[in-house]
């Protein structure tokens, strides 16, 4: 126990200590300042002429089309001010030119078909929506009080449609927040456990194993290593979730930053089965990658080595998401218990509200039972490979290796 | 204290790696284990250290069955390897606690071999910033900072220049007067002569001689005679049909079959009155029978 303390302490504070980590964590702590900050960044770079609440907008009915209600518009409380005059397409250029209106529509009429022609000075602007709505909503409705009709009438002629869409199964959380949590969840996991690969590599190929080996035992290497790993990446998290957290507090707007957060109903338990599930979750892949790790004596060969793990992992995670696109199914219960893709799903399938106690414990139940067997294959492994150097390891190297005394 | 190995064999695959060895070693000193490339001296090493698992026999270090629990053995590795990115000082502190030593006690271990070894300053730098050589003294520190009574040295004098082997050299004589037992492996025949009281050689996993050093060389009859004169004496030597191995400035060195015929050879320079500054008569040199043992088995 001792010695697994002093392995994962020493590979802790070296994982701490390595100029990668820290520049990594620093740039990953820039982008998501960054990312706070997009709708800021944008409104910096944003056109000028792009319209904004109390823009100029000078609107041209030759035909009185409109017949001269058009200044209804500025009952609308659409935030522009709509002025109406008779202007022609070069006198409403440059009043935008001499910067006195920001924007200018000339309504014309063709057979049936009426255009608004939206004058700006940015190729690339689009007429509001708002705006065009209210255009037609106010010709629609001069249309329809010359009918005489009663407002009851009028009502059931014009009624406003909404959409709502309803699921099988009662959802909670937003499951954009879900996916980008999911996606967080399994970067945080594959990133570190791919680290327990490249640091056994590093000491396999650098020699060291010899001189290690005879200090303590392959699987006390194998535990500390994994541990000190883990609470590296672990502390690499909490920083970025710290840095988000204090980033969304200081950037985004407070009522929108409330919303999200109610949204994604994440309780204390939710955050308690996050974390067992990372722990787990890593520890799974850590150890197959402690496997292939010790297989290799060439660095440019730890690739190859790795390819197999990497498309496990990519697997379990795409199966994972079975849970945001189909909740209920057969697809999404074995995302949910298969080992690879649980610890990807169901933290957040019980996020969603759709996962009882039972099938919470059969999951980590499995998982646990699948983390003993393959630490016993992996430190059998590991203890056999890692002082053999030579050609690439096949599989049936790997079993030999396995059945190795 | 003693270490004895009883017919120890390892196979791998169908490759028998070690066959049947039995070594004992009883008193302090330095064992030598010899050997060409892959005649086994490596899986010895790690069966003894008990890094790997022997198929058969018995290895005993004071009485005490030899696994990587029961033992704290140093071990200076072949291939030599050390942390590249990592302070000199934190990389040896590792390798103190995990032989079981308190930071205190590893600090000063530390200190003590750090100033024998003459890398003090090196301590605070990263291990990719040393020389080889220094590398190798800081690899010697890991083998010794926990005071094993054994220790195994795999090649310890390859890669280093001749200041850094004779500070080595004088480590190893001050450990063998502390009582210290040394397992040595190296290829070059004078430093094993130089420091071992018993040897081992192995080819392809068997024992080909074993037992002191001393007692195999007197076995064996003079075999060369070494002769340094101020004339060349070359028509002399054909004359008695004798076989230059190497002439350089009237220094020659010659076959001989008995030390009649270096008798012979230096009854005749006297006699033509040549000025002799060096005449030895020289038993086979382990290098001989190293080579001779080998020879013989292939």
């Amino acid at each position: 126990m001792k010695d697994i303390l002093t392995v994962s302490e020493f590979t802790l504070k070296e994982m701490l200590r390595r100029k990668s980590f820290i520049i990594s964590t620093i740039i990953m702590m820039i982008l998501i300042v960054l990312g706070f900050n997009i709708p800021n960044i944008i409104k910096i770079f944003s056109n000028d002429n792009e319209l904004y609440a109390g823009s100029k907008i000078l609107v041209t009915d030759n035909d009185n089309i409109f017949e001269g209600k058009l200044e209804n518009l500025n009952k609308e409380e659409l935030g522009y001010n709509i002025m109406v005059k008779n202007s022609s397409f070069k006198e409403i250029k440059k009043n935008i030119e001499n910067n006195k209106i920001e924007a200018g529509i000339i309504v014309e009429k063709n057979d049936n078909t009426i255009n608004f022609r939206y004058i700006v000075n940015d190729t690339m602007a689009m007429m509001p929506e708002d705006l065009s709505k209210a255009l037609e909503d106010l010709y629609t409705n001069i249309q329809i009080s010359k009918l005489n009709l009663r407002e009851e009438q009028i009502k059931q002629i014009t009624p406003e449609f909404t959409t709502v869409v309803e699921q099988t199964e009662e959802v909670k959380g937003n499951t954009l927040v879900i996916t980008l949590l999911s996606c967080l969840l399994f970067y945080a996991i594959y990133f570190c456990a791919y680290q327990v690969s490249s640091s056994i590599t590093t000491e396999k190929t650098s020699k060291i194993m010899e001189t290690l080996v005879t200090s303590t035992s392959p699987r006390t290497i194998v535990i500390g290593k994994t541990i000190g790993i883990g609470l590296g990446g672990l502390i690499q998290m909490v920083i970025l979730l710290l840095t988000a957290v204090l980033s969304a507090n200081l950037f985004l707007d407070k009522a929108a930053l409330k919303l999200v957060l109610t949204s994604t109903q994440i309780s204390p338990i939710n955050a308690i089965l996050m974390f067992i599930f990372f722990i787990l979750g890593y520890y799974l892949f850590a150890l197959i990658y402690a496997l292939t790790g010790s297989t290799v004596s060439k660095p440019e060969d730890i690739q190859a080595a790795n390819t197999p793990v990497a498309f496990i992992a990519i697997a379990g995670f795409y199966l994972s998401q079975s849970i945001i696109s189909t909740p209920v199914g057969g697809l999404t219960t074995l995302a949910c218990l298969c080992p690879i893709s649980s610890p990807f799903a169901m933290p957040f399938r019980v996020m969603m509200g759709l996962s009882s106690w039972q099938e919470i414990i059969l999951s980590l139940i499995i998982l646990i039972i699948t983390i003993l067997i393959v630490a016993h294959i992996a430190i059998k492994i590991y203890s056999n490979a890692i002082l053999n150097y030579g050609a690439k390891t096949s599989f049936k190297d790997l079993i030999k290796l396995y059945k190795a005394k | 204290m003693s270490l004895i190995l009883k017919n120890v064999s390892k196979k791998f695959g169908y490759k028998l790696a070690v066959d049947n060895l039995s070594l004992t070693f009883t008193k302090p000193g330095v064992y030598g284990l010899l050997g060409t490339n892959g005649a086994g001296k490596t899986t010895t090493i790690r069966m003894l250290l008990g890094i790997i698992n022997k198929d058969k026999g018995q290895i005993t270090w004071n009485n005490k069955e030899v696994n990587r629990k029961s033992v704290n053995f140093g071990y200076l590795p072949e291939e030599r390897g050390i942390y590249p990115k990592t302070i000199i000082k934190n990389q040896l502190m590792y390798f103190a606690k995990l032989k079981g030593m308190s930071k205190l006690k590893a600090e000063e271990a530390i200190k003590y071999w750090a100033k024998i070894l003459e890398v003090e300053e090196y301590l605070d730098m990263t291990a990719e910033k040393l020389s080889k050589g220094n590398q190798q003294k800081i690899q010697f520190m890991t083998a010794l900072l926990h005071d094993p009574e054994l220790i195994v040295l795999d090649e310890p004098f390859s890669g280093l220049d001749p200041v850094n082997t004779e500070i080595i050299k004088n480590i190893i004589i001050d450990l063998v007067q502390k009582g210290k037992y040394i397992i040595m492996s190296a290829h070059q025949m004078l430093t094993i002569e130089e420091f071992c009281s018993d040897i081992l050689i192995l080819n392809k996993g068997k024992t080909i001689l074993q037992g002191n050093l001393k007692e195999i060389k007197n076995t064996y009859k003079a075999n060369r005679l070494e002769i340094d004169v101020n004339q060349d004496i070359s028509k002399i030597i054909k004359d008695l049909k004798l076989e230059i191995e190497i002439v350089k400035n009237n220094q020659y060195k010659i076959r001989i079959n008995n030390e009649e015929q270096a008798h012979k050879l230096l009854t005749k320079v006297m006699e033509n009155k040549i000025k002799v500054n060096k005449f030895e008569i020289q038993k086979p040199t382990l290098n001989d029978i190293f080579i001779e043992k080998v020879g013989e088995t292939k």
